[in-house]
């Protein structure tokens, strides 16, 4: 099979953008599709063509497969890719494409299916041998929570088998609490996801959030690259991530790609991933989940390995071998962080903000790399997330990235509209981070310092 | 439910970008739709003609299939009444006349791709 003449991005913002730029270097032409919302975006100017398919309410545009695959039906593209968010872990649309006879650059219906279902990713997990936190062996039923819970042993969280990005769990401490806290997990995930099945784990106090990124080809040619840590989380929604981890060396970090390429061979997983695991105080990790997309976060594992993973998974879509060998995978150099960059205003409790950017000066200089889909004079549509930027930085080690992310933080002008570039500022200055010493409950505790700190929250 | 709780909710809805939400309780079930078409009927800046839009991307159609069309340049046309539709998938979305008035220019071809809000038709209204 060869490659691909022409490719549609199903998406927006800064992925569609960044998305189109490994495209163009492959000699591939880029199709955009954009909402009504979205007419003078980034994404419709750097493509080589663009299809407006919907209004600006995303269900009616971006997450409407079938204006997405008649867009790419008439305009001749022979695969999608569909960035993150919207339909990226979507298996009706995966099949769809197929249906359709269109390539969809990312894993089959059956690995989104598997795998975006908590309880049976954490099945397979176990069946591979990659390690689970202790917890229930599947979703429990209402008059089993007392005995399940007591069986898995407390402090628990409960989490949704539908859920994602936080939504759904809850930490109970003790027996008394069970009743009420599974009631209202249940009926939030019902609310949604349409799915009210909960099931129960042991909850790990002041973990990290350490992630790997791998791929798999249609050869069965599997690798991992090194871990990224993404403990600076506010809410669950992260904020700065890091790779290397501070807390990983190198005899863990075999250990985590180990894992991380186990799972993708035991699920048949065909593209590239990333399995999320919990750390506890001791290293010991613990599956948590798998996202099988490309990850807001990719850039940092790109940066220090000096690899294109977008290039990788339009390679395994076009049913060609993974372009590079497992120990070259695992092979960096130096240190990378990512600061997202959220039109949010942070005095007030991170509330997003709309309007012109009026101002747009960016960083720049080497160790360098920013994607974005803004520019000066752009309006921020209503309808779609917060980020305006990925400031991605990378020097020779992780004291001299703190270095230069401050200098960078520093050069951002950005009037019209709130950033969060003060917050990253606040998190670079502050001990715990410089010395690597942060979990999922650092933001919660630099954030409200008088307030007793919330509980470390596992994802 | 009563009406100005309703008002409100619509209100509110507008604000947001949810298209539909549903109600229930009190063995009431109400469902309130915000309408996403592309604006109908604007008229064009320093013209009398206001322009059909398309409801979608997808294929333009003068009539569904073994109709015969009879729209041309100069035919009246009254609000509401099937202009053609567009082909998206299996679906049909039928264009409407948003006036009374008559075709003054066709800006599509049968069998032509469309993109959602385009242009098709310009009418003179009566």
């Amino acid at each position: 099979m060869s490659l691909f003449n022409k490719v549609l991005i199903a998406n927006r913002g800064e992925i569609a953008v960044r998305v189109m730029r490994t495209l163009r270097e492959m000699d591939i032409k880029s199709v955009a599709v954009y909402s009504e919302a979205d007419r003078s975006s980034m994404h419709v100017r750097e493509a080589d063509e663009a299809v407006c398919i919907g209004p600006g309410p995303s269900r009616e545009s971006y997450l409407n497969m079938q204006a997405v695959l008649t867009a790419a039906k008439l305009t001749g593209a022979e695969a999608v890719h569909p960035g993150y968010g919207f339909l990226s872990e979507n298996a009706e649309f995966s099949r769809a494409c197929a249906k359709a006879g269109i390539v969809f650059i990312g894993p089959s219906a059956e690995s989104i299916e598997q795998l975006g279902h908590k309880a049976m990713a954490r099945k397979i997990a176990v069946k591979g041998g990659v390690p689970v936190t202790p917890g229930t062996k599947g979703c429990v039923e209402k008059a089993a929570w007392a005995k399940e819970a007591a069986a898995v042993g407390y402090p628990i969280m409960i989490k949704a088998a539908s859920g994602g990005g936080g939504k759904g769990i809850r930490i109970v401490r003790d027996a008394e609490q069970l009743k009420h806290e599974a009631e209202m997990a249940s009926s939030e995930a019902l609310a949604a996801f349409g799915n009210g099945e909960v099931y129960f784990e042991k909850f790990i106090d002041c973990p990290r959030h350490v992630e790997v990124q791998f791929a798999r080809d249609s050869h069965g040619n599997a690798v991992a690259f090194p871990e990224r840590d993404c403990s600076v989380q506010r809410r669950h929604q992260k904020l700065i991530e890091e790779s290397p981890s501070p807390a990983v060396d190198k005899a863990l970090r075999a250990r985590l790609a180990e894992a991380a390429i186990k799972l993708a061979h035991t699920a048949g997983y065909v593209g590239v991933g990333t399995v999320e695991f919990l750390m506890d105080k001791d290293c010991n990790f613990y599956f948590m989940e798998v996202n099988t997309r490309l990850q807001v976060e990719h850039p940092v594992t790109e940066y220090i390995t000096r690899t294109d993973l977008v290039k990788e998974q339009v390679l395994i879509a076009a049913g060609e071998k993974i372009s590079i060998s497992p120990a070259r995978a695992l092979q960096f150099e130096g240190h990378s962080i990512e600061h997202r960059i959220n039109a949010e205003d942070f005095s007030r409790n991170f509330a997003p903000t709309v309007g012109r950017v009026e101002e747009w000066m960016v960083p720049g200089g080497p160790g360098v790399r920013l994607d974005t889909h803004i520019y000066q004079g752009y309006q921020l549509p209503i309808y779609y997330d917060s980020m305006l930027a990925k400031l991605i930085i990378w020097a020779p080690d992780r004291k001299q990235a703190i270095a230069r992310s401050k200098r960078a933080l520093g050069e951002f002008r950005v009037s019209g509209v709130s950033t969060t570039v003060d917050v990253h500022k606040l998190v670079l200055d502050h001990p715990d981070f410089a010395s690597g010493n942060v979990d999922t409950g650092f933001m919660a505790r630099m954030l409200e310092p008088r307030v007793p700190a919330e509980p470390a929250a596992a994802k | 439910m009563d009406i100005k709780t309703l008002g409100k909710l619509t209100k509110w809805m507008e604000t947001t970008d949810l298209e539909e939400i549903t109600w229930k309780g009190d063995g009431e079930k109400i469902s309130l739709r915000i309408n996403n078409s592309p604006q109908q009927g604007q008229m064009l800046p320093g013209s009398s003609l206001v322009a059909v839009s398309s409801p979608s991307i997808g294929i333009f159609r003068f009539a569904p299939a073994g109709k015969s069309n009879l729209i041309k340049e100069g035919s009246p046309v009254k609000k509401g009444q099937e202009l053609g539709v567009v082909e998206v998938g299996k679906d049909h979305k039928p264009v409407l006349a948003p006036e009374n008035g008559s075709v003054r220019i066709m800006s599509v071809e049968e069998g032509k791709t469309v993109e959602y809000g385009q242009p098709l038709f310009f009418i003179e209204p009566r």
